[in-house]
């Protein structure tokens, strides 16, 4: 191995991140940390490529992170402006209390 | 040496920021906690010689993103959630998922044959490796379509994002 730290150290911690954000969208019941939790994990996997790219010495995976900051900003967007519309219209941000669709 | 201890330093903030950003209870400090995962993350990018993303990371993501979490949270002036996690299966549900995801990642990554296994060695790098001027060659060579794709779906955000905020949509 050459100086540095191994990949093995870098996917193990991209892991752990994304892990603490699948148990954050599972278990917590406000909207907004749900997707703050869905940052995380799209940020986990941004370091993941990150690693991998820098063991291969090739930069497209810093290209396919640049495109994952892209399609995420989309999404925040997109996102909160439907959550404030949802907001403006029964006063909640908890996923719990939005369930018309349920039978 | 050095980078092994930035290393740890960076991902035990980055780890200890995370917890906090789902398990703390005022959306505000979540969403400052994640700003502290962000950046140490690219602290990290910086280790992995990504300088360029490393500042896109700072700039968009910490700058752009999180203000506009910031101001949505501030705007509708949510509550702490009360209780704070879902209750009831539901909740043993959520953590019985996290425990899988948590052991097939840990697999993935330890399996023998995972990143250390089969990965080659470590490439040498090229001088201008993470260097904007690099990352601009590929992005208008190879991935000029994605590319073009991209900024499309980015207009479609920002008219998606208008006609949802306007006030008479519903």
């Amino acid at each position: 191995m050459m100086p540095g730290i191994p990949l093995f150290w870098y996917q193990l911690l991209a892991a752990i991140l994304f892990t603490i954000g699948v148990v954050g969208v599972l278990v917590r019941r406000s909207a907004l940390i749900i997707f703050m939790s869905i940052e995380l994990m799209l940020n986990a996997v941004n370091l993941s490529l990150i690693a991998f790219s820098r063991q291969h010495g090739g930069m497209d995976g810093h290209v396919f992170v640049f495109f994952v900051m892209a399609v995420a900003a989309a999404e925040v967007s997109i996102g909160l402006a439907i959550l404030v519309s949802i907001f403006r219209n029964r006063e909640t941000a908890s996923v719990d209390d939005v369930h018309l669709l349920k039978g | 040496m050095l980078e092994g201890i930035l290393f740890a330093a960076f991902s035990g903030v980055a780890i200890a920021c995370a917890l906090g950003v789902v398990f703390h209870r005022n959306p505000v400090h979540c969403a400052l906690l994640l700003v502290g995962v962000l950046l140490s993350l690219a602290g990290v990018f910086i280790l992995l010689h990504a300088a360029f993303v490393a500042a896109l990371q700072v700039i968009v993501y910490a700058g752009a993103i999180m203000v506009l979490f910031l101001f949505v949270v501030m705007l509708l002036n949510v509550k702490g959630e009360n209780p704070l996690l879902t209750p009831g299966v539901a909740k043993g549900f959520g953590f019985l998922f996290g425990l899988i995801v948590a052991a097939e990642l840990l697999f993935t990554v330890l399996a023998p044959g995972g990143p250390e296994g089969t990965a080659p060695a470590v490439a040498p790098l090229p001088v201008d490796f993470g260097s904007p001027a690099a990352l601009g060659r590929l992005l208008y060579t190879t991935w000029l379509f994605p590319f073009e794709i991209v900024s499309v779906l980015l207009l479609v955000a920002v008219v998606g994002a208008v006609v949802l905020a306007k006030r008479k949509f519903f």
